[in-house]
């Protein structure tokens, strides 16, 4: 019945969504009717998703999608994520996010009536190639033929707090794209020469990058703390194409801050706009097609990848075709001094697009090479950290510089100040390398990172005032932001240059030395929990015969898909992490893995700077 | 030069997504790579015997089926038939997949007689080996180290355990990634033999 209405709510929002493509020469909507029908299709795509909630909580395992991915003794927080925890759900959720966001564009934007509907309209042309999509290959509310009274269960893997929001902020990272692709587009079609809609495109794409910026981070503290191998991000090819709309998305961030010089340069946002979409949809190509193999891949499907290729290839064909007959013209030319502002701006660009590509290339390039020679090569960590990381460090370096730069000269403002604090801080960096481990890379991302800090701090407390205000902090958000990718700059070098991994034989009672610390294994404890069957062990962590404290890795067994999953325990501290995972037994002898990972408290600390002026910035003008 | 740079991300996105297309047609399935080495020559290598050091045997004694070794014995006459074919498992004692294929192997020993079964010990320490093939028993013609993986890197090892069939040329006929199963034994392998 739940899937009935379901189905039948589906249909009639993209029934409502296709009339309103119909073109103004046929028949004109007035726009009051145009919003209604917009909001109704909004409105029954929300009915069609809320009902396949209801039936993952009531555990209506008549439905197929349900018997597939649900069990019924599964907590409740992880019956509702099961919704979004497999392709089809998966794919309804990003539908209705793409309806929601122009629901609330229709509410918040004040741009004029015409480019409202355009906007829309590219809106619902989107919406309704998706809804295709999940009515002929991937409908959620297929009916289950057999009669049965449990599921087969949700993957353990995903049983986690961070995993049940992950794929709902990711998503509202990937589809916020789809509103900034459709501003882009209409802005094509405008005849008017007024530029509200970069001033609009610009709080929508910091929207989707909060957004996306939290649900990667959020993906990335799960593989932390649950796969177990002592690191947080593994150049995995799903990682790579979530970093990918990121970057591009914040290319346009900054790209669209150039208004504020008065510099406009329509042809790269709405090129960035497009680009921002299309790699979203990459990505869920890549990964719902089944070509990249990871925990992301449910069930692939021939015939689902092949129509994710066409949706991909007609949205980003079309986006760049209009794109090339319809090209806005650059109004003014570009102030592009020696070292002022835009141009920092523009070399930050370029910079994030090579990187883009570099990523782009090295997470395709097996693909292509077993196209043609029918051998398979993996590309990993190595690649990426080789020719990533050394395009982003002269775009670190400008940040340290972009906040002293100028829009219109040459000039830098208060030199003087900014140089003596320079020398200082490289003086004390350089110190601390020189009597602690010196490590090139360490060195250079310390200095960095405290270089970005220290200029946006500087700059903060030239702009002091002593009334604290909101628009205060509104002024000086972007040198928040800065301070939290400075942050998270040191935290990434400490932690990926400085770590160390042991292993060890353990038995109950022993002890063992960690630097000045002292770890003992306390018990091993097997619990039986609500769906699973759990194996604790207890740790204590000592220092000079103080507890510190106790660290508690496990291993869970799901008796429902007959899979263990590893927890690892960690011990947070601000300077250090300790990460203990559990590996096999012999003899009550446990074998044990322990990372000391320095500074990865800074990497989340950062994000959630980042996410936060973010979230400031959409306050913003 | 503008014109061509203009149409750059058009040409960009036909060239992968026909890349794409081919990759789905052919459905390639990234669980179940192919092998560069199917039909090709077994690579050389040398590997010293767990239970005896002196004892070697090399891919030239499995090449030419001559003075295959067992076990602690240098050289056994009953080995050098023609008509022989070997079974290269890739295992290890830390590695519990493969204790779940490891009783098929007893079953393939019974059951073809002309099968040498070279068991590679891949990256462990030989005392767990021992210790491992004591508590499951010991299915193995012949088994060998592999402490630096020297030998897996060769044979282009994707993950433990792995098996290979080898027939009397020399030439690998079958590879197969992840423990074997009875279906996998019954439906591929008896078939090569």
């Amino acid at each position: 019945m739940i899937s009935l209405i379901g189905f039948s709510a589906l249909c009639l929002s993209a029934f409502f969504s296709i009339t309103l493509l119909i073109p103004n020469s046929i028949f004109k909507f007035k726009i009051k009717f145009f919003l209604l029908f917009f909001r109704l299709s909004t409105f029954l795509i929300c009915i069609s998703f809320v009902s396949l909630i209801v039936a993952y909580v009531s555990s209506d395992f008549s439905n197929f999608n349900v018997f597939q991915n649900s069990h019924s003794n599964k907590p409740l927080i992880y019956k509702i994520s099961g919704t979004w925890g497999n392709h089809e759900g998966s794919i309804l959720l990003w539908l209705c996010m793409i309806s929601i966001y122009g629901f609330a564009y229709s509410l918040i934007s004040n741009a004029l009536d015409d480019f409202k509907i355009n906007v829309l309209k590219i809106q619902s042309s989107l919406f309704v190639i998706f809804a295709f999509f999940i009515i002929f290959t991937s409908n959620p509310f297929l009916v289950n033929s057999v009669k049965v009274d449990e599921g087969l269960g949700l993957n353990p893997i995903l049983q986690d707090p961070a995993l049940a929001i992950h794929p709902p902020m990711l998503y509202m990272g990937y589809v916020g794209f789809s509103l900034v692709f459709s501003l882009g587009m209409a802005s094509l079609f405008k005849k008017s020469r007024d530029t509200n809609w970069i001033i609009e495109t610009k709080k929508w794409a910091i929207i989707s990058w909060t957004f996306l910026t939290a649900g990667i981070a959020l993906g990335s503290y799960w593989a932390y703390y649950e796969l177990g191998w002592g690191g947080w991000w593994f150049w995995d090819p799903v990682e790579n194409i979530s970093l990918m709309p990121w970057i591009v998305g914040l290319a346009l961030v900054h790209s669209l801050i150039m208004i504020r010089g008065e510099q406009t340069i329509e042809r790269w946002i709405v090129f960035l706009s497009i680009l921002c979409f299309s790699l979203s949809i990459l990505g869920t190509f890549l990964v719902r097609s089944g070509i990249l193999t990871s925990v992301h891949s449910f069930a692939s499907d021939a015939s689902r990848g092949l129509f994710i290729l066409l949706i991909f290839f007609l949205i980003t064909g079309f986006g760049f075709l209009i794109f090339l007959i319809k090209s806005p013209a650059n109004k003014n030319n570009l102030q592009l001094l020696l070292i002022n502002k835009t141009s920092a701006l523009i070399i930050n660009n370029i910079l994030m697009i090579i990187a883009m590509l570099t990523i782009l290339l090295g997470t395709i390039y097996p693909i292509f090479i077993e196209v043609l020679t029918n051998t398979r090569v993996s590309v990993g960590g190595p690649y990426f950290n080789a020719t990533v990381l050394p395009i982003l460090l002269p775009g670190f370096l400008l940040m340290s510089i972009a906040p002293v730069l100028s829009w219109q000269s040459n000039k830098i403002k208060k030199f003087r100040t900014y140089v003596i604090f320079f020398l200082i801080l490289s003086f004390v960096v350089f110190l601390h390398s020189y009597f602690t481990v010196f490590n090139t890379w360490g060195f250079i991302g310390l200095i960095l990172g405290s270089w970005i800090i220290l200029a946006s701090i500087i700059s903060i407390i030239l702009r002091f005032q002593f009334l604290i205000s909101f628009n205060y902090i509104k002024s000086i958000n972007s040198f928040i932001a800065h301070i939290g990718v400075g942050i998270m700059i040191i935290g990434i070098t400490f932690s990926s240059v400085y770590q160390k991994e042991y292993n060890f034989n353990i038995s109950v009672g022993q002890e063992i030395n960690l630097n000045e610390n002292i770890l003992k294994l306390e018990n091993i404890k097997i619990m039986e929990e609500k769906n699973y069957q759990t194996l604790k062990a207890s740790f204590s962590l000592k220092q000079k015969n103080d507890l510190i404290d106790y660290i508690l890795p496990a291993k869970n067994y799901y008796p429902v898909s007959k899979m263990i999953t590893t927890e690892a325990g960690i011990y947070h501290d601000w300077l250090k992490d300790i990460y203990i995972t559990l590996g096999a037994e012999d003899n009550n002898i446990w074998n044990i893995k322990v990372y000391i990972n320095p500074l990865v408290s800074f990497i989340w600390i950062g994000v959630i700077i980042m996410i936060f002026s973010g979230l400031i910035a959409i306050f913003k003008r | 030069m503008n014109k061509v740079l203009k149409f750059l991300p058009l040409i960009l996105l036909i060239t992968v997504c026909i890349f794409f297309l081919l990759f789905i047609i052919f459905e390639k399935n990234p669980s179940n790579p192919p092998s560069a080495l199917l039909n090709k020559e077994i690579p050389e290598f040398s590997t010293k015997s767990l239970y005896n050091k002196y004892v070697l045997l090399s891919s030239e004694n499995i090449r030419r089926n001559v003075n295959l070794p067992v076990n602690n014995n240098a050289y056994t006459n009953e080995n050098n038939i023609q008509n022989k074919y070997t079974i290269i498992n890739f295992f290890a004692s830390w590695c519990t997949p493969c204790r779940a294929e490891h009783n098929l192997f007893f079953e393939i020993k019974n059951n073809y007689q002309n099968v040498f079964l070279l068991g590679i010990a891949h990256k462990d320490n030989p005392k767990d080996s021992i210790k491992y093939l004591n508590e499951e028993g010991n299915p193995y013609s012949f088994v060998g180290l592999d402490q630096d993986g020297k030998i897996a890197l060769e044979f282009g090892v994707f993950g433990l355990p792995e098996t290979f069939i080898i027939n009397n040329n020399g030439k690998i006929i079958f590879k197969h990634i992840g423990p074997l199963t009875k279906e996998i034994i019954d439906d591929e392998i008896s078939i090569l033999f």
